[in-house]
């Protein structure tokens, strides 16, 4: 593109420009101001209050379980479903016969709509009807079955599992890629030193790809810490909370109770956690990786 | 690689485990779609009906899901267009021009697409409220656009990038405009990279939830995810065709994931990766 055909080039951006500007950016800064106002179904005309809702909502009980709901849940799901994916990847690279088609097959549940996903997995849940339990009833595991979504004890740990098995194909899918792209004469090397596979594993492939595990995490935990559709459909945030996370209780609040004020403050608040956990992982990440140089 | 007799079996019985695991809740939405309603569950379940039938899926095929099905089609497919159009051209500026505050514009969008949806929802609901979108095409497409169009233009920069710029300057040097520039040599050449980002903007919309739940309240505006999770209070205990519609929601996106899958797969590991 020569010099006198710049105006192209911003003619060519100007669309995408205006709507980033007006629906993403807007909105992050309106989120902000809509926090300081006080709107309620029975009272619309927005009132502005300061920072009253701040101290409303950090010395209630729901912020603490939410916040400590949406650590549980960002971290359980990030690290297994990294694990999951990498573990996945490192098999379905190793050359054997039915490797090309199960590429393909495990991407599916990625694929599947996140709702129809949470409904399936109601059902697989269901206490009598479920698959689940009915496996395990066969297997004899126990005689009645267990309600995994209603009891507060097993109900997050329940939903972790869903989001992990729709979203451990996408992790896979780039560690795949990743892993492809490892030199082979550093591992072939590594071979001729004596290396067994594990180490080969954690000395030369880790090492090589520890950008894109980086790159990963990063977008993973994004991803989790904003998920919607298969919480919600699941549980509702319930029993009592025990999954409401961030996301949750700001469409309960909006749109279920058409608090905007309160919504968008838990909407500040949660963007200032996921602030937060990023930075703290690249921090650690950072330091880790200057304490063990690569060799 | 090479393994020896014992590796290789322990990796394909784990190879097993792992299909297994993805698969069996896939075996069990079809199975129980095609229970008929007549036939008794089970306890313990039984993993595939005696006397398989297609009568949940006609049921489950009612006005009202036709309904969905039309709104998912039209504002999947208006989202769509738009966003890989103007990600094209979005992507084409950032890859070709040189100047300093693309790099920082570009940044910007980078950083747009990791905004909370559930964070930005409230003020983007409050515009449409004003203008007189609420409940319309025009809200979700418009919401749709935005919220995937950073994701895709970093796809297509990131595809257009490897192009070699060569055949454009040839074009140039022979007279050639900017703008036939693009649209004869960028556009054809951009192909896969299109269809890649087509395939990722539909998965992304054809489920998306929170806006269309937030935006819609009649149910000639829902799409099949509200359509289908309003369901579950209509017909909760009527497993066979929930799980009929569920097959019938997700079979149109994965069927063009199988065939489109290889441009998908390169265009999303593209930037991970070499990024």
């Amino acid at each position: 593109m020569t010099h006198k055909d710049r105006w192209l080039l911003w003619l060519f951006l100007a669309p995408t420009l205006l709507l980033i500007a007006v629906f993403l950016y807007y909105p992050m800064i309106g989120t902000v101001f809509e926090s300081f106002r006080d709107t309620s179904f029975i009272n619309p005309t927005p009132r502005f209050v300061g920072f009253e809702i701040y101290e409303k909502i950090l010395a209630s009980r729901d912020f603490h379980e939410i916040l400590r709901n949406s650590i549980i849940w960002t971290l359980g799901v990030v690290i297994l479903q990294n694990l999951l994916g990498f573990a996945a990847a490192v098999l379905l690279n190793q050359g054997l016969p039915m490797q090309g088609v199960l590429r393909a097959v495990v991407l599916m549940p990625f694929i599947l709509p996140g709702v129809v996903t949470a409904i399936l997995w109601r059902f697989m849940y269901d206490p009598q009807l479920g698959l689940i339990n009915s496996l395990m009833m066969r297997f004899g595991f126990f005689e009645d079955g267990a309600a995994w979504l209603a009891s507060s004890s097993t109900a997050m740990a329940a939903v972790i599992f869903v989001a992990i098995w729709k979203g451990f194909p996408f992790s896979m899918l780039i560690y795949l890629a990743a892993l492809q792209n490892v030199d082979q004469s550093q591992v072939e090397a590594a071979t001729l030193d004596g290396a067994g596979p594990v180490r080969r594993l954690f000395d030369v492939t880790i090492p090589a790809i520890k950008d894109v595990i980086l790159v990963n995490i990063v977008l993973t935990l994004i991803l989790t810490f904003n998920y919607f559709d298969i919480v919600w459909v699941l549980t509702r945030g319930g029993p009592q909370n025990a999954t409401h996370i961030f996301p949750t209780k700001i469409f309960e609040t909006g749109f279920g109770q058409f608090r905007f004020g309160e919504a968008a403050t838990y909407g500040v608040f949660s963007i200032i956690v996921l602030a937060i956990f990023v930075a703290l992982y690249v921090i650690v990440q950072k330091s880790a990786s200057n304490r063990r140089p690569v060799a | 690689m090479k393994h020896t007799a014992t590796t290789r079996f322990g990796l394909a019985a784990l190879q097993i485990v792992l299909a297994l695991f993805v698969l069996l809740p896939f075996f069990w939405m079809i199975s129980v779609s095609l229970k008929p309603a007549t036939e008794p569950f089970a306890i313990p379940a039984r993993l595939w009906p005696t006397a398989p039938t297609l009568e949940n899926y006609v049921t489950a095929f009612r006005p009202e899901f036709r309904t969905y099905f039309m709104n998912s089609i039209i504002v999947s497919g208006a989202s769509v267009a738009i966003t890989v159009t103007l990600a094209l051209l979005a992507a084409y500026s950032f890859s070709r021009g040189k100047l300093i505050a693309l790099t920082v514009l570009m940044g910007a969008v980078v950083i747009a697409q990791m905004f909370p949806h559930s964070a930005i929802i409230i003020p983007i609901y409050k515009m449409m409220r004003l203008a007189d979108l609420l409940n319309t095409y025009t809200s979700l497409i418009i919401a749709y656009v935005s919220v995937t169009l950073p994701v895709a233009i970093w796809m297509l920069r990131g595809f257009l990038i490897k192009l070699p710029v060569s055949l454009e300057e040839a074009a140039s040097i022979d007279g050639a405009g900017p703008v036939r520039v693009f649209w004869d040599i960028v556009v054809p050449l951009a192909r896969p990279g299109v269809i890649a980002t087509a395939v990722y903007v539909l998965i992304v919309t054809w489920q998306e939830f929170l806006f269309a739940l937030s935006f819609t309240s009649t149910k000639e505006m829902r799409t099949l995810p509200v359509g289908l999770n309003d369901f579950i209070g209509q017909y909760g205990i009527r497993y066979g065709e929930l799980m009929a519609s569920s097959v019938m929601v997700s079979v149109p996106v994965i069927a063009i994931f199988f065939f489109l899958q290889r441009y998908l797969v390169a265009g999303l590991t593209a930037g991970a990766v070499k990024g």
